[in-house]
């Protein structure tokens, strides 16, 4: 914790930013046979964990949620929900 | 400077106009309506080159002002009764967002009864918001302490928004003759406005008013504390510089008149003051030796202050134009009379404040006040302030 | 650039972890906007889902990579009035300022402030995530909360059977100001949100811009997580969230609606209205039907 104090109630010492991954039950796995790289997962993931990368849609699992918005979104349905195996 | 009649209300709305703020917001209320009028005027005329927010409520009027300090804009604003209670929620956070500007209030009684005229309930009701608050006595200290105001409440030790307050009609309505600075005078007088603690910027990113724990909270409520007990000396240091600019001082956080030899002490605040001082001097020519304490700051407290004017008194007596229900006696009465424990009370004690902002009061900070208590027992009189909070 | 193009190469303002629910629109609205918006922004985030779940900052620690600040639930459109009028002041009219508010800062306790900035024609993004209710306190009814709906305030009973009164259709009433921009949106439709985005943000380098956005959210109304943007596409596919804007005083529709299906197929897809009798969903189903009406006269003007 900081020692400085501030006049008024601020906060610009980094990002305040929770571990939302140890939420998941499942993890959302892009199957790459089926994916047609259309983008659609990205627009509509809630914490942004999908990214586009070396020309390839790819899943972070940092803050994941595993939500599974992306697996239901899917027009070709090649995003698996696989169950988390306990691990962190 | 020129003499110019006028009422307290236009002289409020010209006093704020020198002052060049960035940004001014208000909203009708009786009485303080023809500042708001006043200020349109100036605006609509081009005299003033400020931004004008005509809000939909006072609620508003303070947000909006809160928006523009959080763009370090200076600003200005007057309110009356019902609008001031309306503006309760802003009001609290324009203070303990430690965001500096000056607000009038054009003081009103409270509704019930339906009422629309003069009494000091409404600022005196808000008094534990965190501003500083003064009280005037007439049309020229309304000018005087606008323009001061800005140099206190902009003080880097300070940094606290403030009240000038004056009385609904009495002063608001009545034409006086004012002395009235030029532009240029006010403009050596005041420093331009310079602060930037708390700024909402792109170059600057931060989050203004995070969620905070209680401990966090706390320290934040030391710091503010801290900050109007310096206030004290900031209103004496302004009140001898703008003596020197302007030839008129009001002697900080109160005044005296012919206390130095009187036995009993009548204490006003506000517009009353005339009155009581000629109450004086006609109970001098009968041979009452009474002297008069005008009560000007009301927070900070001029708690020392006091205890050194009332000391070897016989008696006192405090004329409130507002009520505290249930001690049932007048606000600043029974403030007064706790400011004169410090020295003649024959307990030792102290105040000691936890559990702020959802923080724990344990057994241990309850033990931390028994141990002060049995060490300072034998010494009577008022110590230091325990907080009940972490060191971090 | 595509909209899809855009949101993956534009960057992500908000704090990577947020306490917002899994699957919860709020999050993905707010996300959005801010990274179409990016670091020339101001943006504040009153009481609700969004500032509770940590975007506000906690302590000495910030929760976006812009400045932000969580005004009052009553407070949001002026308090950033008065921000947008100092960098007007300032010559700096090129920063955004954003509010990104929930129905209940927005339609109720927050109206007054919004239907004054609005009239004022303030320069500001004002965007409402509409989730249909108080859901950082525990799912109370809001006025935006749609008629039979179970809420903690409103709940299932013998005698009343969840919320009694229609909602209130905040967007319509916000466009009936002389406002720069109004729309609705939902992220369903990204691309349409998006470009109403786009179009809100420069509009409100002008005026007033509003988006009334559609929120729903799996743990108040009561279904799986990853169903959002299905439930988002059935409340659009049955006018009853319809999509559309106003702007140089003109309606549009932006996505018509030529077969909209029944209501029942939205309403029966959660648990929120599963109390509903079937002349709660005909009265629902005649209100949706005179919205759109309402909406199709307005857009034909």
């Amino acid at each position: 914790m900081s020692k400085k104090v501030h006049i008024s109630p601020l906060a610009n010492e980094g990002m305040y930013i929770l571990d939302t991954a140890s939420w998941r039950t499942e993890r959302p796995v892009i199957n790459k046979e089926k994916c047609i790289e259309c983008g659609l997962c990205l627009t509509y993931c809630p914490v942004n964990a999908i990214i586009f990368d070396e020309d390839k849609y790819k899943i972070t699992y940092n803050y994941c949620k595993g939500c599974g918005i992306c697996a239901v979104e899917c027009p070709k349905k090649a995003i698996d929900m696989t169950p988390e195996g306990g691990e962190k | 400077m020129k003499i110019k009649a006028m009422t307290g209300n236009t002289t409020a709305a010209i006093a704020a106009s020198l002052c060049r703020p960035d940004l001014i917001a208000a909203y009708p209320i009786t009485p303080q309506s023809s500042v708001a009028e006043y200020l349109s005027e100036l605006i609509h005329s081009g005299a003033l080159a400020s931004n004008y927010v005509t809000t939909e409520s006072e609620h508003s009027v303070m947000s909006v002002i809160q928006g523009a300090a959080c763009a370090g804009g200076r600003t200005f604003t007057a309110t009356s009764g019902q609008g001031l209670a309306l503006m309760y929620e802003p009001y609290f956070q324009m203070s303990t967002m430690r965001l500096p500007m000056v607000m009038a209030i054009v003081t009103r009684e409270m509704i019930s009864p339906c009422t629309v005229w003069s009494g000091q309930q409404d600022s005196m009701s808000v008094r534990d918001a965190g501003w500083m608050q003064v009280y005037v006595e007439n049309n020229q200290e309304i000018m005087d302490m606008i323009i001061q105001g800005y140099m206190i409440t902009e003080h880097e030790d300070v940094l606290i928004p403030i009240n000038v307050c004056y009385d609904g009609f009495y002063l608001s309505h009545l034409v006086e003759g004012v002395d009235v600075p030029s532009q240029k005078e006010v403009d050596a007088f005041l420093p331009a406005v310079h602060f930037n603690h708390a700024i909402l910027d792109p170059d600057n990113p931060m989050a203004v008013d995070s969620l905070t724990s209680g401990e966090v909270l706390t320290r934040y409520r030391r710091g503010h504390l801290e900050a109007m007990t310096k206030a004290l000396d900031v209103i004496d240091e302004v009140d001898k510089k703008f003596a020197k600019a302007f030839g008129r001082s009001y002697g900080g956080a109160i005044e005296e008149y012919k206390t130095e030899d009187a036995d009993i002490v009548l204490i006003s605040i506000g517009g009353m003051t005339g009155t009581a001082r000629d109450a004086v001097d006609m109970a001098r020519e009968q041979g009452i030796k009474v002297g008069l304490i005008k009560l000007r700051f009301v927070r900070p407290f001029p708690v020392e202050r006091i205890a050194k004017a009332l000391k070897g008194k016989k008696a006192f007596a405090v004329v409130d134009r507002s009520v505290s229900f249930g001690w049932n006696a007048g606000p600043m009465y029974t403030e007064v009379r706790a400011a004169l424990l410090g020295g003649n009370d024959k307990y030792s004690h102290f105040s000691a404040i936890g559990g702020l902002g959802g923080a724990d009061i344990s057994l241990k900070h309850m033990t931390s006040v028994i141990e002060k208590l049995e060490s300072v027992k034998s010494k009577p009189g008022q110590h230091e302030t325990l907080w009940l909070m972490k060191e971090f | 650039m595509n909209y899809i193009e855009k949101l993956r190469t534009s960057e992500d303002m908000v704090t990577p972890g947020m306490s917002a629910c899994q699957g919860c629109c709020g999050e993905l609205v707010l996300r959005r906007i801010l990274q179409i918006a990016g670091k020339n922004t101001i943006v504040c985030v009153p009481p609700g889902c969004m500032s509770g779940a940590g975007v506000v900052g906690w302590d000495y620690q910030t929760g976006m990579k812009i400045p932000v600040h969580i005004p009052l639930l009553t407070n949001t459109a002026s308090f950033l009035s008065g921000v947008s009028q100092m960098y007007q002041r300032k010559g700096r009219g090129d920063v955004n300022m954003i509010a990104v508010a929930g129905d209940g800062a927005t339609a109720d306790g927050g109206f007054q402030s919004l239907s004054g900035a609005a009239e004022r024609n303030e320069k500001m993004l004002y965007v409402c995530y509409d989730n249909e209710g108080y859901m950082n306190t525990g799912f109370q009814r809001s006025s935006t909360t749609t008629k039979g709906s179970r809420t903690s305030t409103t709940p299932i009973g013998e005698a009343i059977n969840g919320k009694q009164q229609p909602s209130k259709y905040v967007s319509l009433i916000m466009s009936m100001h002389a406002l720069q921009y109004c729309a609705t949106a939902s992220p369903s439709h990204m691309q349409d949100m998006v470009a109403k985005i786009e179009r809100g943000l420069s509009e409100s380098k002008k005026g007033f811009a509003f988006i009334h956005v559609l929120a729903p959210c799996p743990t108040g109304w009561s279904f799986e997580p990853d169903q959002s943007i299905q439930i988002a596409k059935k409340a659009v596919a049955s006018n009853m969230f319809p999509l559309w804007e106003k702007y140089n005083g003109n309606y549009y529709i932006t996505v018509e609606n030529k077969k909209p299906i029944p209501v029942k197929e939205f309403l029966q897809s959660m648990g929120k209205f599963k109390s509903l009798t079937d002349a709660d969903i005909a009265q629902i189903q005649q209100e949706a039907d005179t919205k759109y009406e309402t909406l199709k006269k307005l857009a034909s003007e």
